[in-house]
């Protein structure tokens, strides 16, 4: 009994010490990536929803504490979501390399993205409804995707309100779509795309985990 | 015949009167057949499905009422349906907009269905509840976009946004997926308000009957 007790609370402990360790390496690596940006004005606009997701997290840590793989993907997509708010996206250094090597016609660092967002959040997502709504089976791979897609085209939405705000004259060239008419489509196809693949490797590594002798 | 199936059989024959006579001489052959495969293969799902996934007589009619107007927009391939054009004219909108009407109709009308779906099929209760169907419709109207978007290139790449319902606006996309998210809103919020009156319908009357 103490045995257990003592090892519930040392798992506990070790939770506790590793998702803080994984906000203070995102924090540094965050900070380091607030110094100078390309365009201070879009890194702001980038990074409204970050600080409101971190805090979220952080503040909700005691309350609904995800798992560790969840944290790490979490704080993977967050990385990317860094380094692109740096360059606003268009102008990751990275992107410019993949796009000469692979001779493509932009940058595609922000369909990466959109596709990690996708791949990296789906696992998360699907956490949340199957501990706090209870989802089992089916429904559990299929709603995250759905989750994800949604989030996606209301991201969309957003997008356009602000570029119809911001600079009604520019339409689409505005933010992100460097100029292609199916730019929205596109990113959200990336991420249904990732959500899929991601829910796919979850169903498999669940089935594995449920058939394999306790 | 039990009542039920009585709707049940007479929703469907509305239907398929009404895919028949908007099925003679459309707008546009090609458009009307590529639209035309997912309804009927939803409708399908559905007869084939109602054995055990017991959906109530209004999501079946909500549902209907749904296939219906899409049916008709298919007909005249929505840029051209007529009572979206009389619209255009009295209210002085620049673009027929019958289609923004079924967008919006999808979340509005099949959200409620969603959620008795998910309410018989996931056991999942409350806000969740009121919020996946929300999320569904979006989620959905998204990939409807990517859909029509890959026909659109497949059909037409010459064309571009031009073709299939933007009418030319660039930001046509967002703004079907945004009426779509406002019909589901709307739709849910009915469905709270009718379920908290109703609520307290029943708790005056077991509080009445307990006084008695």
């Amino acid at each position: 009994m103490h045995v257990v007790e003592r090892a519930q609370s040392s798992t506990e402990a070790d939770h506790r010490r590793i998702a803080l360790g994984l906000f203070l390496a995102y924090g540094l690596f965050w900070s380091v990536l607030a110094v100078a940006p390309v365009s201070r004005h879009d890194w702001l606009l980038e990074n409204l929803l970050t600080v409101g997701l971190v805090t979220t997290l952080v503040f909700t840590y005691h309350r609904f504490p995800f798992s560790l793989t969840s944290y790490t993907l979490i704080a993977v997509f967050m990385v990317l979501h860094a380094i692109g708010a740096h360059y606003t996206y268009s102008e990751v250094p990275f992107g410019f390399w993949l796009k000469d090597v692979l001779t493509l016609s932009r940058n595609p660092f922000d369909r990466i993205v959109h596709f990690a967002y996708g791949l990296l959040l789906a696992y998360p997502l699907r956490e949340l409804l199957v501990r706090l709504a209870g989802l089992r089976g089916g429904w559990s791979y299929f709603l995250p995707v759905s989750g994800v897609l949604a989030q996606s085209g209301f991201f969309e939405v957003v997008e356009a309100v602000v570029a119809m705000i911001v600079s009604p004259e520019l339409g689409s060239m505005y933010l992100g779509t460097q100029g292609d008419e199916w730019d929205a489509q596109k990113d959200m196809a990336a991420a249904f795309a990732g959500a899929v693949l991601a829910m796919v490797c979850t169903a498999w590594l669940e089935r594995n985990r449920t058939l394999a002798p306790a | 015949m039990s009542r039920n199936k009585v709707v049940s059989i007479g929703l469907l024959l509305w239907y398929v009167a009404v895919s028949v006579w908007m099925a003679q001489a459309p707008v546009d052959p090609q458009f009307w057949l590529i639209a035309s495969i997912l309804p009927a293969a939803f409708v399908v799902l559905l007869i084939a499905t109602h054995r055990f996934l017991p959906l109530s007589h209004t999501s079946h009619a909500l549902i209907t009422a749904f296939l219906t107007l899409h049916t008709i927009g298919v007909h005249y391939t929505y840029a051209e349906v007529p009572i979206g054009l009389w619209l255009d004219q009295v209210l002085h909108l620049g673009r027929n907009h019958f289609d923004r009407v079924v967008h919006f109709s999808f979340g509005f009308l099949l959200a409620y269905p969603m959620e008795e779906l998910f309410r018989l099929s996931a056991s999942i209760r409350g806000w969740v509840v009121y919020y996946l169907p929300v999320m569904t419709v979006l989620g959905l109207s998204g990939l409807w976009e990517i859909i029509e978007s890959w026909v659109a290139r497949a059909v037409h790449p010459e064309l571009g946004v031009t073709y299939l319902g933007s009418q030319g606006d660039v930001w046509d996309a967002q703004k079907d997926m945004a009426a779509a998210l406002y019909g589901a809103l709307l739709s849910m919020t009915l469905l709270l308000v009718v379920r908290a009156l109703r609520g307290a319908e029943t708790a005056l009357e077991s509080e009445a009957a307990f006084s008695e």
